[in-house]
């Protein structure tokens, strides 16, 4: 049996899981909470609790007793899990400052599921096979992204940007997603810059934050990754990082300087700060808006709602495009329903994510919403695969919009 | 694959049976992780057919079935009493089937949980009046009628959940399916009354602690929400154990129809500031027990005269009043406003890390709280060396005592008392010693209790077969409810080694 090095040091969190099952079935309208497992949800009649928190503890407690091993069937479970943390939110949590339960304490389920992830890593039965493809692409010296995409693809886009600098201030660390499915976006971000006069830099020597290895529990491949990323940034004379996706903010913010047990030379920031900044100065130049506000939602990334606790600022920038009025979905900000795409859920279990992603955006025209917009692209590329999937009369009701192209269509 | 799973198979689609190591074991615990039995199969039915059909098959194969709701249950009751049998996960059965909003009806699945069908009722202006268990985020209305549950808001003024039932289907361990209440009648369209049509046999399934059938379908008296609600927090004078007793009799004597009632026993308050758990409270000087009331109304009139009563029975006993804000330390406002009636019983849980209840959920005349209480403490002392074993293994001793003692309808309140202790699994190693000795103090405690005639409610595994080791029960009713057993469950299917009908032995 595996020495269960990681999983050992999350006992407490796993032996403080009381089984009382909120994590599964917790309603509780007075502070917006409607059920809590998207994949528990999705899988419908067979939601059976090992794809819940409470029965996967419930597996981990057995497996810490000795009682049953791990393996490779128990991954095929474990990995069914965007690891959006909305079952640490309802876990013993009072929603109120001056009440705490204190079980809420101990347990961080993302904490538990990647130290269980790194254990099924070292015992030999993880990665999964689309997993192991996306870290093989990212060790690959010709690629160095988890698409396997040829390396150099990535920093295209640059060259139609010869304002972009090499070293600077402020820089953009591009990541991987956007650059290769949704370079669009970044020209939105910057037609935006550029009507601001924001300069930025940006270095074609980026790698992969590390992101999905991370959420796969792979650690050990970007270990040499994080300390090269910090450097070449250094190097670059960064005061301050931005970036426009979700899953490399928490990366830098979080796990870089956890890793390391330090804190990071410069800043980092997501782009929506930026943006805040910008539009408080009223350095953006909107177009005159004639027609009638538009009712947009907003959709909390897991990687930086329930991860970082980062809900206000995208709120503002909605809040400030003109001709747009923001409107909140039933379940939103630490309540918020995942799209389905994270922990590895995307590329594994695609159908997977796409069913929990429809889940969304049908919340979002019940809301209301004519445009359901967010701020990170691996949330906009499965709202979009499920987008592109459903019947036209969805089509016809509703937009998935990037937070920037829907600001740079107002300029 | 057996030919046991085989046949079920084709009862429930392959989606909804499994026999995977991992799935049983996710379904292997409920509350208390000192309790564990790891069954054969997993199954979530979708229809009172589909059951009916899975009992026979258990009776031709003699496979012991367990009936689950919400798996809450602190005491062991939906998961197998040994590594055997069949779970029935019923969660899946959670539609509401029809609201008569004339005659205030619903009527639902028996999976559902008390948080979604009463989030269904708010549209309409309705509540279920007892909100089920605190557990009812997630536990099923089928389990709380299965143990006459309380707890979970809204039971001083209505009582255990079972008062509101008006009938029932059920699917009897050999696999019929009976409709209670008017239902009973072929004819009746719609349930409407529980009581008539011969002896009450919804009662039979009341309590039941899942041995005489299966709940599918629950029909409910639904209740307007009154408009009109206050809640007040107070501090107790010292003594406040036995002023708490005397504060809720006087309540029931002057016949107000209070919502809810709690008191938090000075031990709780103190150890909840202590270990952070209640900021609201951490200016307090004097660290004693506290209490507080929700009382609702028509009319602003109504609740005026209420309120005013209410204040005067808890003032005069010279209690102070907290202002009205959470943050002032009102704790009722957080209970009735923000729904934490569906949480406050977690409150020491989880005190420290690995910290796990080990008590009794019962029911006893008000009157006599306090003395019990006193009783726990000498308890408590008499077991000092066992404790102290556990505090050498994980530097904490076992802490006694109850949480929140909640009123209930009938002059009675509900003490979850006992000792939150550890789990056998501590700091990378388990502890055997820990869990032999949880359970030797556990069922130490739970005889000790007996003797003081408390009424337990919610008895699963270890309560209902600890009553009959200890001759906790008079012989002629125990002989009675074997006897019912008997004639139908013959097999003894369901939740087999409930009240050990036939001894100890769960292999019949």
């Amino acid at each position: 049996m595996s020495q269960l090095k990681n999983l050992k040091k999350e006992w407490k969190a796993i032996m403080s899981c009381m089984g009382c099952g909120d994590c599964g079935y917790a309603i509780r309208p007075a502070v917006g909470r409607y059920l809590t497992c998207p994949v528990k949800e999705a899988m419908e009649e067979e939601g059976f609790e090992i794809y819940f928190s409470r029965g996967r503890m419930n597996v981990l407690k057995s497996i810490l007793e000795g009682q049953i091993p791990l393996s490779k069937e128990l991954a095929e479970w474990v990995y069914q899990c965007s690891e959006c943390g909305n079952c640490t939110e309802v876990c013993h949590m009072s929603q109120n400052p001056y009440i705490v339960l204190p079980t809420c304490n101990w347990i961080d389920h993302v904490k538990v599921w990647e130290a269980l992830r790194k254990d099924l890593i070292e015992a030999g039965f993880a990665p999964l096979d689309r997993h192991n493809d996306l870290i093989k692409y990212m060790n690959d010296d010709k690629k160095k992204n988890p698409y396997g995409e040829e390396r150099n693809k990535k920093f295209e886009w640059i060259k139609e940007f010869p304002e972009i600098k090499d070293k600077g201030e402020l820089m953009f660390f591009g990541g991987c997603t956007m650059p290769l499915r949704q370079v669009d976006t970044l020209r939105s971000m910057m037609k935006i810059l550029r009507a601001a006069n924001k300069e930025i830099a940006m270095t074609n020597e980026e790698l992969c934050c590390g992101s999905i290895a991370l959420r796969i529990g792979d650690e050990k491949s970007i270990s040499a990754v994080i300390k090269q990323n910090i450097e070449l940034f250094k190097e670059k004379g960064a005061k301050t990082l931005f970036t426009a996706c979700a899953g490399c903010y928490r990366t830098w913010k979080k796990d870089y300087p956890e890793l390391l047990g330090e804190e990071l030379p410069f800043e980092v920031k997501h782009i929506t700060e930026i943006l805040i900044e910008l539009l408080n100065n009223n350095q953006i130049p909107f177009k005159e808006i004639e027609q009638e506000d538009v009712k947009v939602t907003y959709h909390d990334p897991c990687h930086l709602g329930r991860h970082m606790n980062f809900y206000d600022i995208p709120r503002e920038v909605i809040s400030k495009i003109p001709g747009i009025n923001l409107i909140e979905m039933k379940r939103t900000r630490n309540n918020a329903w995942c799209c389905g795409a994270g922990g590895g859920v995307k590329s594994q279990f695609p159908d997977l994510a796409i069913k929990i992603s429809e889940e969304r955006i049908n919340e979002a025209i019940e809301a209301g919403a004519l445009i359901l917009t967010t701020s990170c692209p691996f949330c906009i590329g499965n709202l979009s695969d499920a987008y592109e999937k459903m019947d036209d009369s969805i089509k016809e009701s509703i937009k998935v919009v990037d937070i920037i192209d829907l600001i740079a269509s107002k300029l | 694959m057996s030919e046991l799973y085989q046949k079920l198979e084709r009862i429930v689609s392959e989606k909804r049976i499994s026999d995977n190591i991992y799935v049983r074991h996710a379904y292997s615990r409920n509350v208390s992780s000192n309790l564990q039995g790891v069954p054969d199969l997993v199954i979530r039915p979708s229809s009172a057919e589909e059951i009916s059909e899975i009992l026979k098959i258990a009776n031709e194969e003699n496979v012991s079935v367990i009936p689950r709701g919400g798996g809450d249950c602190e005491f062991g009751g939906s998961k197998p009493i040994g590594d055997t049998g069949i779970v029935l996960d019923t969660k899946s059965m959670n539609n509401i089937l029809n609201l008569d909003e004339e005659n205030l009806i619903v009527t639902v699945e028996a999976g559902i949980s008390w948080g979604k069908l009463n989030e269904y009722l708010y549209h309409y202006g309705l509540y279920t009046g007892c909100l089920g268990p605190g557990s009812g985020m997630t536990s099923s209305i089928g389990g709380g009628i299965s143990h006459h549950s309380v707890g979970g808001g809204g039971c001083a003024k209505y009582g255990a959940c079972t008062n509101q039932l008006v009938s029932l289907e059920v699917v009897l361990p050999t696999g019929e399916i009976i409709n209670t209440g008017s239902q009973a009648n072929k004819h009746s369209k719609h349930p409407f009354n529980r009581f008539g049509n011969g002896p009450d046999l919804s009662s039979l399934f009341c309590g039941d602690n899942g041995i005489f059938g299966v709940k599918t379908k629950v029909s409910l008296q639904v209740f307007p929400k009154p408009e009109f609600a206050s809640y007040k927090t107070f501090l107790m004078p010292r003594k406040s154990l036995e002023i708490s007793a005397q504060i809720m009799n006087e309540i029931r004597q002057k016949g107000i129809d209070v919502y809810d009632t709690m008191y938090f026993m000075d031990l709780v308050v103190s150890l909840g500031i202590e270990y952070g758990m209640f900021p609201m409270w951490e200016h307090l000087k004097r660290k004693r027990g506290i209490i507080f009331y929700t009382i609702e109304a028509n009319s602003e009139v109504e609740l005026a005269v209420k309120v005013k009563q209410l204040d005067n029975i808890i003032l005069n006993k010279k209690a102070e009043e907290f202002g009205p804000e959470i943050s002032d330390g009102n704790i009722a406002k957080w209970h009735y406003v923000e729904q934490g009636h569906w949480l406050i019983a977690h409150n020491l849980w989880g005190l420290i890390p690995g910290f796990d209840p080990v008590d009794a959920e019962c029911k006893v005349p008000i009157n006599a709280y306090p003395k019990i209480m006193r009783d726990l403490d000498q308890w408590d002392l008499e077991h000092s060396e066992d404790m102290q074993k556990i505090l050498e293994i994980t530097g904490m001793r076992p802490v006694t005592g109850s949480g929140p003692i909640i009123m209930v309808k009938n002059n009675n309140v509900e003490l979850t008392c006992g000792f939150s202790s550890f789990t056998s699994y501590y700091n990378g190693e388990k502890h055997t010693i820990i869990e032999e000795i949880n359970i030797k103090l556990w069922k130490s405690l739970l005889e000790r209790l007996v003797k003081h005639g408390v009424m337990f409610y919610m008895q699963g595994d270890i309560l209902s077969r600890l009553m009959v080791d200890i001759d906790g029960y008079q012989k002629e009713y125990y002989e009675l409810m074997k006897a019912i057993k008997k004639t139908i469950d013959p097999k003894q299917i369901l939740s087999r080694g409930k009240y050990n009908f036939w001894g100890n032995n769960t292999d019949n």
